[in-house]
């Protein structure tokens, strides 16, 4: 058995698995604030990516102009989603709601193959692909760059559930009625989740787009992330950390030994068997609160 | 039997004959016209189904979630329509609606609760002192300010939910049922707290109950509503003598057992 072999493989897991936790933190910002999981995830971040892309390669625009660029623009597409799709469903059925993202998911892909075609683009973050040793064990710069990203974006975020404003969004996933009673702009707290989700979508398409190249194959990061953050419970900015850690290790570690056995392609399998079996055996994952279904 | 003889401005609150309607097909009040006096306090009593809860959505606004709408008559809050005004306005004009089933936040604590429904104005200093001020009214509430609130009993729920409806600063509150489930020591506890409030703070309130005993013994005038009409209006001690009200919300009926007032209530509606 190589120690080292395996070492290797937990720690790069388990910075993979941080970036499906930035999927899933932008899941659970909407989750927490309207207690609808937004499965048009994976397809914001690949137009996060995008709009990335067009600044930087279509007008030349330095990276450090084109990306908060993007950011600005994606949290008014944010909003603009909530207002012109969302808001004339607020009161209505979840599954309303939940197939509204879904249609918003084959909206966004569809138009931006429309506009970008199907070739995969590189963003060239600049971030070097040299050979990085800690100790022994060989890691990716990028991926590290990413899992720092994603801890950041996790502190930010549970400091912000913690703020007037976040305690508002919090009680509008409670009880969007009496948010409504006390005064509460549920329209606008939705909105603002919306705006920030977008944000966090820029951050995971910049990343991903460097790591796999930015292209359709974006918006399936939607499976890996929803099951980080159905694994963490739908509404815990914790949970979607811890969850893609052990995602990330368990993916990484259980694939190379059942790949040696099934010839490949259990990465896939690993994934679903967690989103599966957490559903079945604990419904509102690690962390999340009891009666997630409620609206 | 109605006496309305106050002053159309003295009424912080008043409802003109109003029609409300569900999907737009469903009459739930037909015709209801009340008042509110500036500084008062006024009960709306009636049964199951009489259409108490739809009055107050109407006022609130909140009728909007739940496809109901205005369709005829006028509401006035301080002179001013307010038909057309959002929920949201409206709590900032000072309507703040407790709506029925003390729906508190029950992921969030009571502190956070409070917090959830102070105005976004709110100065972060005039926050705290608010919320010393619920504290103060609601001791209980204080010895459990960092528990999560879906845990808190019956009684600490109902006091959250008018403790953070105060929060919105609040000229006239209005409170569905708030007795509903609670031991009578604990109605008697919240009741004298809402009676202080509006003695000290000049708070107005309008009060749904079907409690009629406990009501009548803190408001001033009391209206009965039955499927959707106003049907008596008068000042809480003569409703209180009243033997219809007797009978049928205080218990006091003699000699017949309920299913006969089940069946003398079908035929009876107070409809003159
Ligand atoms: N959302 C709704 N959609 C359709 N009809 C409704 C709705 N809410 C209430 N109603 C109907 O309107 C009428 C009045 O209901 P409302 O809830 O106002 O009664 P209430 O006096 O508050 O009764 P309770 O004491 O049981 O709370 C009832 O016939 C009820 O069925
Ligand atoms: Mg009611």
């Amino acid at each position: 058995m190589d120690w080292i072999f395996l070492a290797e493989l937990t720690v790069n897991g388990a910075l993979t698995g941080l970036l499906y936790s930035l999927v899933a933190i932008g899941l659970v910002l909407i989750y927490k604030s309207s207690a609808v999981p937004n499965l048009a995830q994976g397809a914001l971040t690949m137009l996060g990516a995008y709009v990335v892309l067009a600044f930087s390669h279509n007008l030349g625009w330095p990276l450090w102009i084109a990306i908060p660029l993007a950011v600005v623009i994606m949290f008014f597409v944010g909003i603009g989603i909530e207002r012109v799709a969302l808001r004339r469903l607020a009161g209505r059925p979840i599954v309303m709601i939940l197939m509204m993202t879904m249609g918003l998911d084959i909206f966004l892909r569809g138009t931006t193959l429309a506009i970008w075609g199907g070739s995969s683009r590189s963003l060239n973050l600049g971030v070097s692909y040299d050979p990085f040793f800690v100790g022994d064990m060989l890691l990716s710069r990028i991926h590290i760059v990413g899992a720092a990203v994603a801890i950041a974006i996790f502190i930010a975020s549970v400091l912000f559930f913690r703020t007037r404003m976040g305690i508002r969004l919090r009680a509008i996933s409670d009880d969007y009625l009496a948010s409504w009673s006390v005064g509460i702009s549920v329209e606008g707290g939705v909105a603002l989740s919306w705006g920030l989700a977008s944000i966090v979508a820029v951050a995971t398409g910049v990343i991903w787009g460097e790591v796999q190249g930015v292209d359709q194959s974006l918006s399936l990061l939607l499976l890996k992330g929803l099951t980080v953050a159905v694994l963490g419970g739908l509404d815990s900015i914790l949970g979607a950390i811890v969850a893609g850690i052990i995602l990330g290790i368990m993916e990484s570690v259980g694939s190379f030994y059942l790949d040696a056995i099934v010839g490949g392609g259990s990465r896939d399998l690993i994934v679903a068997a967690v989103l599966i079996l957490t559903v079945m055996i604990r419904p509102h994952g690690l962390f999340g609160r009891h009666d997630i279904e409620r609206i | 039997m109605a006496q309305n003889e106050t002053n159309l401005d003295d009424l912080i609150l008043s409802l003109n004959s109003i029609e409300v309607m569900y999907d737009s097909v469903l009459l739930a009040i037909k015709g209801v016209s009340i008042g509110v006096p500036r500084g008062g306090m006024v009960a709306l009593l009636g049964s199951n189904g009489a259409g108490k809860s739809t009055t107050l959505k109407a006022i609130s606004g909140l009728l909007k979630a739940e496809r109901g709408k205005v369709s005829r008559g006028d509401i006035r809050f301080d002179g001013k329509l307010i038909g057309d005004i959002s929920p949201q306005d409206r709590v900032a004009m000072g309507i703040c609606h407790v709506i029925e089933g003390r729906r508190v936040f029950e992921h969030l604590t009571p502190d956070e609760n409070l917090d959830a429904a102070a105005p976004q104005s709110m100065s972060r200093r005039k926050i705290a002192s608010e919320k010393e001020r619920m504290y103060e009214y609601f001791p209980r509430l204080a010895d459990r300010k960092s528990s999560q609130s879906g845990y808190l009993s019956g009684g600490e729920q109902q006091m959250l939910a008018i403790a953070r409806a105060l929060m919105t600063q609040p000229r006239l509150l209005m409170l569905d049922e708030p007795s509903l489930g609670l031991a009578p020591f604990l109605v008697a506890e919240i009741f004298g707290i809402i009676q202080r409030i509006n003695k000290e703070q000049g708070l107005s309130v309008l009060l749904v109950e079907q409690n009629a005993i406990a009501a009548l013994e803190i408001v001033s005038h009391g209206y009965l509503i039955e499927n959707g009409r106003v049907v008596m209006h008068d000042t809480a001690e003569s409703l209180k003598k009243n033997s219809d009200i007797q009978e049928f919300y205080l218990g006091g009926g003699e000699g017949k057992n309920f299913q006969d007032i089940k069946h003398y209530s079908r035929r009876k509606r107070w409809l003159s």
